[in-house]
């Protein structure tokens, strides 16, 4: 523990003595600044995380950093050292910097700072997002002499506090919805009390709070204590830290008026509630010792923590980067582990630790939703009411397997092995009910034998992977798991006792598999094929995402849309205007649509939308655009002819808990607006100009069946929704929203062995696991859905039964219709972690029965050396195919609207596909 | 200081004897204490110049309301009763629960005891492991007993009315202590149906109103003629007016239109609630930042926080959260002045 506490002895002793000199020279009215020199060093803690250290190259890295006690007028220099693998600064917004430079890897850095101002101020790393991982601090600049703060005593008088009444100060840092704090005796000694600690102190002591936050806003609250709000004479007990960096320094007597108790501070948004941010204040009796309780330390039980007789830290930052969108800080160091691991979305810790989330390197608002958890574990589901900002922190204390998503984006994964170190292997369930696991849908007791299990575990290797995703280009396909053993539950998965030690995850590799892209359709389309390659990145910009268009008269990629200019960010989903010369997309990590202009490429206008647009339709009636929020509560409205958003129709009553709307579709009328409603479990129908028609729940009751997409018949007479969860096909007539009927898509499916049979008795052995878009042809003759699990589902209208099961690739995602040349209609589905387009023709002799459904052919989607381009594909080319686009528009209520010139590529039944 | 002691007497046991008669109104004695004790206030008071602290026994409960047409419904306190020093003002509340609950307006020196029903109906859908409501009150003093937490959080019990998850009560009493130096606006709301964090999100959130001791009264009762409670939800204001001469609480609800009489002083209380943070403005209006004398026009809130001003009704106009999405979605409101 010695280790652990920084001397300030030393420094006090200094003051002193300046303040002998003071006092020494107020005769004179010289004033007199102290020069406090600090040598900081930048240093990368064992859980990955980065942190300041003072005094030496041996001291230890400290979250928050060192605070900075110092008076009103005295100068502050810092010699930064930067150990770390990142550019380290040293920004104090509200204070004259002499240096804004950074520190490059290995550099030094000096900064002079003067302290003309009283305040608390927050020092940090001014490093991109990267701060938020520990490279952040308190100065505190005090009036040079007297009072420095006044707290209200409990017979409400106000009573000024010098330095020498303190019996303790805490600095608390709001990070994400984590709390960091720091406790300072009265002597000056800095003690870290790390992430989600439990203060301490005894009945009237004088107790000043140091409250900052870096990052998105919060308030701070605490129980049952009153203080000033600064520099007024009002009492408050709640404080806005708004978004950026802001503080709040304030003195309390503990107890006041009171008495002990456990008294919980907490950040008082509801979704950092949720997400963890809370501690306690413990007073104790006069006579109690009032010691606080560390919390979780990055140095901790954690695999390679180097002091495992404390609670650990994993930290798993939130990312808009392809797979690594919850990415261990110290993934790189596990990616070069002799294990094979090819994850950097997978921590390892023991019993009793916690782990901590911040999102850090995202423009978007998300969720931290438990998605799988050992049977019985506490803390566990872990989730919260509405999408944010911020973060999250959980302890864990039951063995085994814990995967977190994020319900917004729900292929976001993270995994936390907490592992037994009692047993060999890594455990996959708690080791105390067979290895089992629990899922958020309502699955208890699964075996992590079963084939389920290990197929949810295989995709969150692929997901989370890119080296395990089909590279087309490559001709060759490798898919490698970690080489360490596991301890999974009993048969029948390898025939391994109960709670046996089964083979590495190894076992299920392949190796060097040919990976050909197959041939293109023999029937050309007609016109282009816009797909959103949200993962593909390129040179020009930070964020991730092109969208890539194919002509489908030869079936190569005409064209690359990154847009570097805006850092255009995970490109999701589109739509396009009357006269098809504009593209409409939406940037799903962030808070955009673009318009684009469809024969150049080049951007138009960069709109702010809302948290996290998912998807865009417009209203076939007057042109106005819809935009699914799926980060808030409503469809934002940008009218025909505009480029602002005029008004937000919600998607539920007042007050209720907020939709997040998906994927949406419109009534080829234009007059309703259906959305899937993935934090409600509904499926909403709304008119275009407002009002709820109806809400109609999905997944037949079972908790979290997130129904994610919508397909509407031509005629508007019946909506169909994926449940991504569920598994399903949810029917709903168009008209009342009554549910009329719930396909199964697994039923042909035996989760225990794996195997598949027709148990629904509906004449084809067909699954689709995990589905996601579901569009129904512009006739209405068939639903074909997009599987994650790998599948295309093909599912007849007339009867609302599974005709045909077709392959996808990995992470199988977006499905639309575009007209066929000729007449009829292809779908061109898209896959996240594969890169070509697989176009499926649903009727292909045209005779209306479509159980000879079949895959006309493939198309890569990497650039080539003929592809038109705004920026040069710097890596994961072609990848991350989601929402689809084929120009021209053939769905109903659409393609009438198309001009002529459109019109002519068209048959008669294309051009109007149901009054034909 | 027998008020103190009674406390006391009734704190001391309760810990102890929770466990085990966990199915039953644990507080009940205490609760009949308090109205023995009440009672024995107004009475030799009565007839008296009441410039000192008085006594409030207050009874609410929480129900379930109106649901949205689709089976989906919120939460929401409703007043039972109010005595001050025995005098009954209950009729200045909604006899429904209302969005937002009783506004309980308080001196600086007084006593509350408030004792909380739960009425939800047993098939709300919870999805947590609590069906226990709490009052979690700020500003004012009281002990551990009456933090209206679950016992996860406090140590010592789960301290509200209905099946808690380590403690049930038919009803809880809390006590709250208006203490010198916490005069000002204050919310109070649930911390315990569902889990540890509570369901104020859902409707279960109300306000007290703390006068300050040194306004004499009962004059500073008739400052302003109008005040308005307006919460700062995540999609709505869920707003509240009160009758300074009637006391009447009218108008709850979503968005509502405010009224006031031309040239008079209104006090306006906002407080926010929820996940979003906000930034208010009364539009063409400025007023004083509370505890200084900057005028302002606007002003960032977040969640709990409490922003109480006064302004000459003049014109009418509109308040607004200007935040991105909420002013999209239409969060504002018509302050008529007539």
């Amino acid at each position: 523990m010695k280790e652990q506490i920084i001397k300030f002895n030393k420094h006090i002793a200094a003051m002193a003595v300046v303040m002998l000199f003071a006092v020494a020279f107020l005769s004179s009215s010289m004033a007199m600044a102290a020069v406090h020199s600090f040598n900081f060093t930048a240093k990368t803690l064992p859980n990955g995380q980065l942190g300041y250290a003072t005094g030496g190259a041996d001291a230890e890295a400290v979250i928050p950093g060192p605070a900075l006690f110092v008076k009103q007028g005295d100068t502050i220099q810092i010699t930064l050292t930067n150990n770390t693998a990142a550019d380290v600064g040293f920004s104090v917004p509200g204070l004259v910097n002499s240096n804004s430079a950074k520190a490059t890897p290995g550099q030094t850095q000096n900064y002079t700072l003067h302290a003309n101002k009283t305040g608390t101020y927050v020092y940090h790393g001014d490093n991109n997002g990267k701060e938020l991982l520990g490279l952040f601090g308190a100065i505190i600049v005090d009036k040079k002499n007297g009072p420095i703060d006044s707290f209200v005593n409990g017979d409400g008088s106000i009573v000024p506090v010098t330095q020498a009444d303190l019996d303790k100060q805490f600095v608390l840092f709001m990070v994400g919805s984590t709390f960091w704090g720091t406790e300072i005796s009265a002597d000056g000694v800095q003690k870290p009390l790390w992430a989600a600690p439990d203060l301490g102190a005894v009945e009237n002591d004088l107790v000043r709070f140091h409250v900052l936050a870096i990052g998105p806003g919060h308030t701070f609250h605490l129980h049952a204590h009153r203080w000033l709000k600064t520099d007024t004479t009002t009492i408050i007990d709640t404080k806005l830290l708004n978004d950026g960096t802001d503080t709040h320094s304030f003195t309390i007597k503990a107890g006041s008026g009171v008495g002990p108790g456990d008294w919980q501070f907490h950040c008082h948004l509801i979704a950092h509630m949720e997400a963890g941010m809370h501690g306690s204040f413990r007073v104790d009796p006069v006579g109690g010792d009032g010691h606080s309780v560390v919390g979780a330390s990055p140095y901790g039980n954690i695999l390679l923590g180097t002091r495992p007789s404390e609670p650990g830290l994993v930290t798993l930052e939130v990312s808009d980067e392809p797979a690594s969108w919850f990415r261990s800080p110290r993934g790189d160091a596990i990616v070069g582990l002799p294990f094979d691991i090819k994850t950097k979305s997978l921590e390892v810790m023991y019993p009793g630790s916690s782990v901590n989330f911040i999102m850090s390197d995202t423009n978007g608002v998300h969720t931290i939703s438990s998605l799988l958890w050992p049977s019985g574990a506490h803390h566990m589901p872990f989730n919260q009411s509405a999408a944010y900002r911020g973060g999250g922190i959980v302890k864990l204390t039951t063995p085994g397997l814990y995967v977190f998503t994020c319900k917004v984006h729900p292929y976001m994964f993270g995994a936390v092995i907490v592992d037994d170190p009692e047993t060999e292997g890594l455990d996959l369930g708690n080791p105390a009910m067979d290895y089992k696991i629990d899922l958020v849908t309502g699955i208890a007791g699964l075996p992590t034998s079963s084939d389920l299990a290990v197929r949810l575990l295989r995709t969150f290797f692929v997901a989370t992977s890119p080296s395990n995703w089909q590279d087309y280009s490559t001709g060759i396909w490798n898919l490698r798991f970690p080489t360490l053993p596991v301890r999974i539950s009993g048969a029948p998965f390898g025939n391994i006792e109960d709670g046996g030690l089964a083979l590495a995850l190894s076992a299920l590799n392949v190796i060097d598999a040919p990976l050909a892209v197959g041939a293109a359709p023999e029937k050309p389309g007609v016109g282009e094929v816009w797909v959103n390659t949200q993962f593909e990145k390129t040179a020009g910009k930070y964020k991730p995402g092109t969208t890539t268009v194919v002509d489908t008269t030869n079936w190569t990629v005409k064209r690359k849309v990154a847009l570097p200019e805006i850092n255009n960010n995970n490109p999701h989903n589109m739509w396009t205007n009357r006269d098809q010369s504009v593209i409409y997309q939406t940037q799903w990590f962030d808070t955009k649509l673009s318009m684009i202009n469809r024969e150049t490429g080049a951007l138009i206008k960069n709109i702010t939308v809302g948290n996290t647009p998912s998807h865009v339709v417009t209203l076939p009636s007057n042109d106005d655009l819809t935009i699914a929020i799926n980060g808030e509560n409503g469809v934002a409205i940008i009218p025909a002819g505009t480029t602002t958003v005029s008004k937000m129709l919600p998607t539920q009553a007042h007050g209720h808990t907020s939709a997040n709307p998906h994927g949406h579709w419109v009534s080829a009328d234009g007059t309703k607006i259906v959305t899937p409603n993935i934090n409600t479990n509904d499926i909403g129908i709304y008119g275009a100009t407002g009002g709820i028609h109806a809400r109609t729940p999905t997944g037949n009751n079972a908790p979290g069946a997130h129904p994610i997409a919508i397909g509407m018949m031509p005629d508007s007479s019946k909506i169909y929704a994926a449940n991504l969860l569920h598994h399903s096909l949810s029917v709903v007539d168009g008209a009342s929203g009554a549910l009329l009927k719930t396909i199964n898509l697994i039923a042909d499916y035996n989760p225990i062995d794996g195997s598949f049979a027709d148990n629904d008795g509906n004449g084809a052995i067909a699954v689709g696991v995990l589905p996601i878009q579901s569009p129904v042809s512009p006739d209405g003759k068939a639903v074909v859905i997009a599987a994650t699990g790998g599948q295309i589902v093909i599912v007849d209208t007339k009867t609302d039964k599974i005709v045909k099961m077709l392959p996808c690739d990995p992470g199988c995602h977006g499905a639309n219709f575009g007209a066929k040349e000729g007449g009829g209609y292809y779908a061109y589905v898209t896959t996240k972690f594969g890169n070509r387009l697989t176009v499926v023709d649903i009727d292909p002799d045209n005779n209306g029965d479509i159980s000879d459904a079949h895959i006309a052919g493939y198309v890569s989607l990497v650039d080539t050396a003929s592809t038109a381009k705004d920026d040069t594909v710097s890596s994961l080319p072609g990848f991350g195919g989601q929402g689809v686009l084929a120009v021209p528009n053939v769905y109903n209520g659409w393609v009438q609207n198309l001009p002529d010139v459109w019109k002519s590529g068209l048959t008669a039944a294309q051009r109007n596909p149901i009054g034909h | 200081m027998s008020f103190q002691v009674n406390q006391s007497s009734c704190d001391m046991p309760l810990s102890q004897s929770a466990i085990e008669t966990a199915k039953i109104p644990y507080r009940s004695f205490c609760a009949r204490a308090a109205a023995g004790f009440a009672l024995a206030m107004s009475i030799s008071f009565i007839g008296a110049d009441k410039s000192y602290a008085a006594e409030h026994v207050i009874e609410m409960t929480a129900k379930d309301i109106a649901d949205d047409g689709f089976g989906n419904k919120l939460l929401a306190y409703q007043m039972l009763s109010h005595r001050i020093d025995g005098l009954d003002v209950t009729d200045r509340y909604s006899n429904a629960p209302t969005i937002p609950g009783p506004i309980i307006e308080l001196t600086e020196g007084d006593k509350v005891k408030l004792t909380l029903l739960n009425t939800i109906d047993p098939a709300y859908p919870v999805s947590g492991t609590s069906k226990q409501v709490s009052v979690h009150v700020h500003g004012v003093h009281y002990k551990i007993l009456s933090d209206g937490t679950l016992r996860v959080i406090n140590r010592k019990l789960d301290e509200g009315a209905g099946e808690g998850p380590e403690d049930t009560f038919a009803s809880y009493e809390y006590e709250w202590d208006v203490a010198p130096g916490t005069a000002g606006t204050w919310p109070y709301h649930d911390h315990n149906y569902e889990n540890h964090n509570g369901s104020e999100h859902k409707g279960l959130f109300g306000a007290i109103i703390v006068n300050p001791a040194a306004t004499p009264r009962p004059q500073n009762a008739y400052k302003f003629s109008k005040e308005y409670v307006l919460y700062l939800g995540d999609d709505a204001f869920w707003g509240v007016e009160i009758d300074s001469t009637t006391k009447k609480q009218t108008k709850h609800g979503v968005n509502p239109t405010l009224n006031a009489p031309k040239n008079t002083d209104v006090r306006f209380h906002l407080i926010a609630l929820g996940t979003d943070l906000h930034n208010f403005s009364l539009n063409n209006y400025k007023w004083f930042d509370p505890g200084t004398h900057n005028l302002i026009n606007q002003v960032a809130i977040g969640p709990l926080e409490k922003h109480v001003f006064v302004i000459r009704s003049k014109n009418s106009t509109q308040y607004v959260d200007n935040n991105f999405s909420n002013k999209l979605l239409g969060m504002k409101g018509r302050f008529i002045v007539d």
